[in-house]
């Protein structure tokens, strides 16, 4: 049975300056895994670099599913099963979240399940009120943490990665997003958290957890490995990666 | 009166077209002969209504050609009045002088329902079509002013708006600009502003050749305020130009102005504002912001905001931009699936809805939405954007 999301020796540069260095990374259906690293070591760059944005030079192969996506353009690859939670979302200016989810539902004709999903992720996230508002304008941190997970359950995808899902919110809102993310996993999805903190992992089950320093993957393990990272940081990582 | 029109008439001999070169007509191309001796002496056949005017329900005043053709409604020389607001020397404002054959006054019972004047031009001669909105201190009035070509006549047209607010009243005023591409429009209004009245003033620029409205705003009375909204697409050769003046002269008055354009194809859009503030506008709060989509590589926008300020204690802003569509947007909107010609469709829909929104009637609002939409969606089918 093919993975989620399979990524083989992934490269990526804006100009001389390499970001992604050959990077591997299976994420099985089913499975949540969390993915560390220091500021500036390629997180965000990864899952802009499989969400398709054109602002780097590529190479390697990436595939959700068994199919391979390094050719399509953004919207294809969303439309093929993959979506990020942006870290720092986009404010859309005049576009309320009714009005882009009812896009998103129009771009993807095939799939019909877009209206229940609707009704169903803005019940679970309470999302009733933000509906009519602009999408991120004049949202709190946690406020658009969630409306990206709303929309995270709107589109339904094969495999989330979720960009500091946990950062910039309170305790109680961790916990909920946690939950979230456990109440999320199924079968049929693969789930990526991109995060800094052990917090978030304390409250869900992480199946693996991966080390990203330098643009490589440079770690894999099980739940021991945040502990570790909690106690002695990444520098053992770095020296190892530089060297 | 008759002198102030023949005097017009005789200075009219002396004044050639303006130049370009003058800060007021800069960006316009003013080659081309405004014809005036061939102004007619009678309307021509009213054109048929179209979906704005069919799902009015208010009352519609109609203006062919210059003339008021509605029975009962006057023309403020008929009530012995003159029309002295707008005080331009140049052609054209000499030429409305000289040969505008009467404002048509909206005033008193007139307004008594919201009011829609349909401004039609059927001759490609140069015509002159006036309104002129009183409205009486303590009153509310609302009033659209569409202004349309009836035919594919390419017209030249003097239209000037002029309106007076009293104390307390409150002049909610649309101006659609819906001409056909040929036709060069010099539009001219003066809104001025009694004690504690306000105006909520938001224009739609759809149409002509060469649209220009250049707009004064007098604050005249203390606690004066207006809300000045914008929406304009430019396509194909249009120039679309706008002169809007906010004069702060009463204490404790408030402008807010906010203009949002597209232009496509080879398209030029000009937003020349300004904020003055007299020496007695003391406590203004003045803001004007102007944002412009460039949607092709021929098409342009100048966006000029000024200042100036006498009084010293007095709060203003301005913004203004020009550019291409957001890739940030563009971006974030395909992530969630959208096709890119999906996505833009939504971010320019949503860059106008921040105006259109601001339109107080909302049929009127959900038509202007679907015409400049409808501009966009039609550029992007046809590849020209
Ligand atoms: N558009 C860009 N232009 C120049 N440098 C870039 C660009 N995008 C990313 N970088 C650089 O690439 C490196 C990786 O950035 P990235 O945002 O992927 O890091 P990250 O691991 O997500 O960090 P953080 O934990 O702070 O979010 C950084 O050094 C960053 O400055
Ligand atoms: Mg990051």
């Amino acid at each position: 049975m093919s993975n989620a999301l399979e990524v083989r020796d992934l490269k990526a540069s804006i100009g001389d300056l390499e970001i992604l260095r050959g990077l591997d990374l299976t994420v099985p259906f089913g499975e949540v895994h969390a993915l560390m690293g220091p500021n500036g070591s390629g997180k965000s760059t990864l899952s802009h670099v499989l969400m398709g944005k054109t602002d780097y030079t590529v190479s390697g192969s990436a595939s959700i599913d068994g199919v391979d996506i390094m050719g399509m353009t953004v919207d294809e690859r969303a439309r093929a099963g993959l979506f990020e939670t942006f870290q720092y979302p986009t404010n859309v200016p005049g576009v309320t979240l009714d009005d882009l989810t009812a896009e998103m539902a129009a771009s993807n004709p095939s799939d019909n399940g877009y209206e229940e999903r609707t009704a169903a992720a803005s019940t679970r996230l309470n999302m009733d009120r933000f509906r009519g508002r602009a999408v991120n304008i004049g949202l709190s941190g946690g406020e658009k943490k969630r409306s990206e997970m709303y929309l995270l359950g709107v589109a339904n995808p094969k495999i989330a990665i979720l960009d500091e899902i946990d950062s910039g919110l309170d305790i109680d809102a961790v916990r909920e997003v946690a939950d979230m993310v456990e109440s999320l996993r199924s079968s049929e999805l693969g789930i990526v958290v991109i995060t800094h903190y052990n917090r978030i992992l304390k409250y869900m089950s992480a199946d693996r957890i991966h080390v990203m320093v330098g643009g490589r993957i440079v770690k894999s393990g099980g739940a021991e490995i945040a502990e570790e990272l909690e106690a002695k940081g990444y520098t053992e990582y770095q020296v190892a990666a530089v060297g | 009166m008759a002198s102030r029109r023949s005097d017009a008439a005789d200075r009219l001999a002396g004044l050639g077209m303006p130049s370009e070169r003058e800060e007021i007509w800069r960006y316009l191309d003013l080659d081309f002969d405004p014809a005036f001796a061939s102004a007619p002496s009678a309307p021509g056949d009213a054109g048929a209504p179209d979906s704005v005017i069919d799902g009015w329900e208010g009352t519609v005043v109609t203006i062919v050609d210059g003339f008021v053709t509605t029975p009962g409604v006057s023309t403020v020389a008929e009530v012995g009045e003159e029309l002295t607001m707008v005080n331009d020397e140049h052609l054209f404002a000499t030429a409305f002088t000289a040969y505008a054959p009467g404002a048509a006054l909206i005033a008193g019972d007139l307004l008594a329902d919201h009011v829609l004047i349909d401004v039609q031009v059927t001759s490609s001669a140069t015509t002159f079509p006036g309104v002129h909105v009183d409205v009486a201190s303590g009153s509310d009035a609302t009033v659209i002013v569409r202004l349309r070509s009836t035919t594919d006549a390419p017209a030249t047209v003097v239209p000037t708006i002029t309106a007076t607010v009293g104390d307390n009243a409150r002049l909610t005023l649309t101006i659609i600009q819906d001409w056909n591409y040929q036709t060069r429009s010099i539009g001219r209004g003066v809104v001025e502003l009694g004690r504690d009245a306000s105006l909520t003033l938001s224009e739609i620029g759809l149409g002509a050749k060469l649209g220009r409205l250049h707009l004064d705003v007098n604050f005249l009375g203390d606690g004066s305020t207006a809300k000045v909204y914008g929406a304009y697409f430019g396509e194909e050769s249009q120039t679309l130009d706008y002169r809007y003046f906010m004069n702060h002269i009463g204490m404790h008055t408030r402008s807010d102005m906010f203009l949002k354009g597209a232009v496509a194809d080879d398209a030029l859009s000009v937003f020349t504002g300004m904020i003055r503030i007299e020496k007695s506008g003391q406590k203004t709060e003045a803001f004007q912001t102007n944002r412009n989509l460039i949607l092709s590589s021929g098409a342009s926008a100048q966006s000029v905001p000024n200042l100036e300020i006498l009084a010293n204690d007095v709060k203003c802003g301005h913004g203004s931009t020009v550019g291409p569509l957001d890739k940030d947007q563009r971006y974030y909107l395909m992530s969630r699936g959208l096709t890119s010609e999906r996505a833009d469709r939504l971010q320019v829909r949503g860059f106008f809805e921040e105006v259109v929104e601001q339109i107080p009637d909302k049929a009127i609002a959900a038509w202007a939405r679907e015409r400049i939409n409808g501009k966009y969606v039609s550029a992007q089918e046809e590849g020209r954007v």
